[in-house]
């Protein structure tokens, strides 16, 4: 039986950065918002400081702040011919389920996508003419333009305590900073993170070849500091465990010590953990949604939370689930063509080498996640020409650490055994010793990378998994070719006692080993309802008073890191609902 | 000089030190190294956080709120919370209790260090 609940404003489905900016942002506003999160309270206090923290085990090996796949997973193809199979065990991507979401346990990267992304396929159509772009690519334009959200990424850099140097203020060229970025209105709140010598090592290289380092912008504050919501942050004490990980000095950028208890202080909003939800509810007309309902994991109850406006904020590929569960909008069939929902799923590739030198101590254990170095002269730099080398896309190329852990971390030369005593002396050997160059690169959109739902296998509540068909064509393949050879010039200069060279990463794509939690796409936004499914302000083309804020609307992924503008997006959305949808509900851009 | 009177010299230099320092603490700039602590304490009674309350830390024995969760070295330490402990203690919380919890790396300069504690004997009363 299900229990029918007093109407709300605002019901928020999920709980990390995008509804808890969201959360905060309304509540302030004077709507009743109610959010539900399927996961479980956690704070910095109780669950993020000793002894519940640096454990690799639990958190890596044994995903603890992540989806539970017992309860609720993924089928995984390469092709639309083949049949799909439950990914069991997560591995290459890991969706977060506490309150925080992904922003627990992030790394940081905070970047700022540009007109390069959003004008996608009027760029290149322009420069090297449409036939450059193959046939089964399907990217389009974003329809929204670096300089409507030029605000938003300073909004969102300043409340999650981003530590960087600008490269561009206003146009004018900042030394140090990234030449290539688009212009920014003002500094970032912080500076940069100490860099660490393995950084400095792949700086000097990059400056030598020619090429622009710069230090990466992180959201680890590499100073205490206060953000305009009042939100404090410690200092960043370079311990290591950014990625899979909370933060225990409280000097990670999360929306669980940030928006969400500003939204916590506000008695206009409510948040119920542990409520999944399983339908977004459709009007008669099919024109607007009436509310949604979940089911309480810890007892089985089943509710019925009406609202005058739903925003799906959960992890993006569980946003495009529940659009598909509900049948909200056209299901894309990548045969045909037709339909929107679920169309455009990218990822990230990518290519590495491991550079060994003997008699360097390089300290793995101390990092950050932003004490790398980047060069961005083959990523948003346009005078880059592609034409010769035959690819769309980009990547950027990064030197240092990140998060180098006892367990998982055991860099040893090629050819060394992959177990037994001497395998045991390399690691001894080379721990120390090692360092990395890797290229993070963008995934274009193609028609038969897409998601459905899987005819035969269900989840815990009897509904049909996402199936997810995924590879990687042959425009990744030239471009992981051409990041591998730029990585690997990069490498050889710095004259490594050994060296693992990159290379391109050509093999079908699988569920193991981690790749990246970069999923994008599935409801893409775009300019009209014939081919995204939501507009500019992420709202749907069906249903006026249903928002979908995540990485889920990137008609495209770039090379990189999504939560920049999955930030930017979710300020911009609350503006949007706050000063024109409230006062005139209906759709915000005529379809 | 023997080594034993110079080791003694030494350190009573560093007392001296830390005393004039400790007198001439300001407590107005104090509120800004507070910074580095106020992600993780409050200045209010009962108000734990990811540290314990700092009210009344002062005459306090280390590791003694029934309502925190501390760690076994800093319950074990017997340290009695003054001026001149707290000041050794944030140089570098490592050294003089190892294996406490605090993420803190220390703060290095002297009159800084007095400029908190002179901030937090006005503000944890």
């Amino acid at each position: 039986m299900t229990t029918k609940l007093k109407e709300v404003d605002v019901v928020i489905v999920g709980l990390g950065w995008t509804g808890g900016i969201l959360a905060k942002e309304l509540a302030e506003s004077g709507l009743k918002v109610v959010a539900l999160e399927r996961g479980t309270p956690r704070t910095s206090e109780n669950d993020y400081s000793l002894p519940n923290i640096r454990d690799e085990l639990r958190d890596v090996v044994r995903h603890d702040l992540m989806q539970n796949t017992a309860r609720d997973t993924l089928t995984g193809r390469n092709t639309p011919s083949q049949e799909a199979l439950p990914m069991r065990r997560l591995g290459s991507f890991l969706p977060g389920e506490v309150v925080g979401g992904s922003g627990v346990h992030w790394s940081g990267h905070t970047w700022r996508w540009t007109d390069m992304e959003f004008k996608i396929r009027s760029n290149y159509e322009e420069r090297y003419g449409k036939k450059f772009i193959p046939d089964d690519m399907t990217i389009q334009d974003w329809g929204i333009t670096y300089a409507e959200l030029e605000p938003y990424y300073d909004k969102f850099e300043y409340t999650a305590a981003v530590s960087g140097k600008a490269g561009n203020i206003n146009g004018k060229i900042q030394p140090g900073g990234n030449p290539f970025e688009a212009p920014r209105a003002r500094e970032y709140p912080l500076p940069p993170l100490t860099p660490i010598l393995s950084s400095e090592m792949f700086s000097d290289a990059a400056r030598n070849a020619g090429y622009h380092p710069f230090p990466r912008p992180s959201a680890n504050a590499s100073q205490p500091y206060t953000n305009p919501d009042g939100s404090k942050f410690g200092a960043c004490q370079y311990c290591g465990y950014c990625q899979r990980f909370g933060c225990e000095a409280n000097a990670k950028g999360s929306p669980h010590m940030t928006v969400i208890p500003s939204a916590m202080r506000n008695p206009n909003f409510e948040l119920r953990t542990h409520s999944w939800v399983t339908k977004v509810i459709k009007d008669n007309d099919g024109k607007r949604v009436t509310g949604v309902t979940y089911t309480n994991v810890l007892n089985g109850e089943e509710f019925e939370q009406p609202a005058a406006m739903v925003l799906l904020c959960a992890y993006a590929i569980n946003n495009v689930h529940l659009m598909l569960l509900s049948g909200i909008g056209t299901p894309y069939d990548p045969v045909a063509q037709k339909g929107v929902i679920g169309k455009n799923y990218c990822y990230q590739t990518g290519a590495g080498a491991t550079l060994f030198f003997a008699g360097k101590y390089f300290n793995p254990f101390m990092s950050a996640g932003g004490s790398n170095a980047t060069i961005d002269d083959f990523n948003i730099n346009w005078e880059f020409d592609r034409g010769p080398h035959n690819f769309v896309g980009a990547y950027n190329v990064n030197g240092g650490f990140n998060t180098a852990l006892p367990i998982g971390y055991r860099p040893v030369p090629r050819g060394t055994p992959q177990w037994g005593s001497e395998w045991k002396r390399a690691t001894a050997k080379w721990y120390q010793t090692a360092m990395t160059i890797g290229a993070s690169g963008s995934v274009m959109a193609n028609r038969y990378n897409c998601y459905d739902l899987d005819p035969t296998y269900r989840n815990a509540f009897g509904q049909p998994l996402m199936r997810m068909t995924f590879d990687y064509k042959a425009n990744e393949h030239r471009m992981g070719t051409h990041a591998a050879q730029v990585i690997n010039d990069i490498a050889k200069s710095m004259n490594p006692t050994q060296l693992n060279p990159a290379t391109a990463r050509t093999d079908p794509w699988t569920v193991v080993p981690y790749q990246s939690t970069h999923n994008t796409g599935g409801t893409i936004m775009g300019t009209n309802r014939g081919d995204s499914a939501l507009n500019k302000y992420l709202q749907s083309w069906d249903c006026h008073n249903l928002f979908v804020v995540g990485a889920n609307v990137f008609p495209h992924n770039a090379s990189y890191n999504p939560t920049g503008p999955v930030g930017a997006l979710a300020y911009w959305t609350a503006d949007a609902i706050k000063n024109r949808y409230v006062k005139n509900p209906g759709p915000l851009v005529a379809a | 000089m023997s080594n034993a009177f110079r080791a003694a010299a030494a350190l009573g230099l560093t007392l001296s030190l830390t005393a004039v320092a400790q007198a001439d603490g300001d407590a107005a700039r104090g509120q800004a190294r507070f910074q580095d602590c106020a992600a993780c304490h409050k200045l209010e009674a009962g108000s734990n956080d990811v540290g314990p309350s700092l009210h009344g830390i002062f005459g306090r024995k280390a590791g003694t709120l029934s309502d925190f969760r501390y760690s076994p070295a800093m319950k074990r330490s017997g340290i009695s919370w003054t001026p001149e402990t707290l000041d050794k203690f944030i140089t570098e919380p490592q050294a003089m209790v190892p294996a406490n919890r605090m993420p803190y790396a220390g703060m290095a300069s002297p009159s800084d260090r007095a400029d908190l504690i002179a901030y937090l004997e006005k503000m944890s009363k």
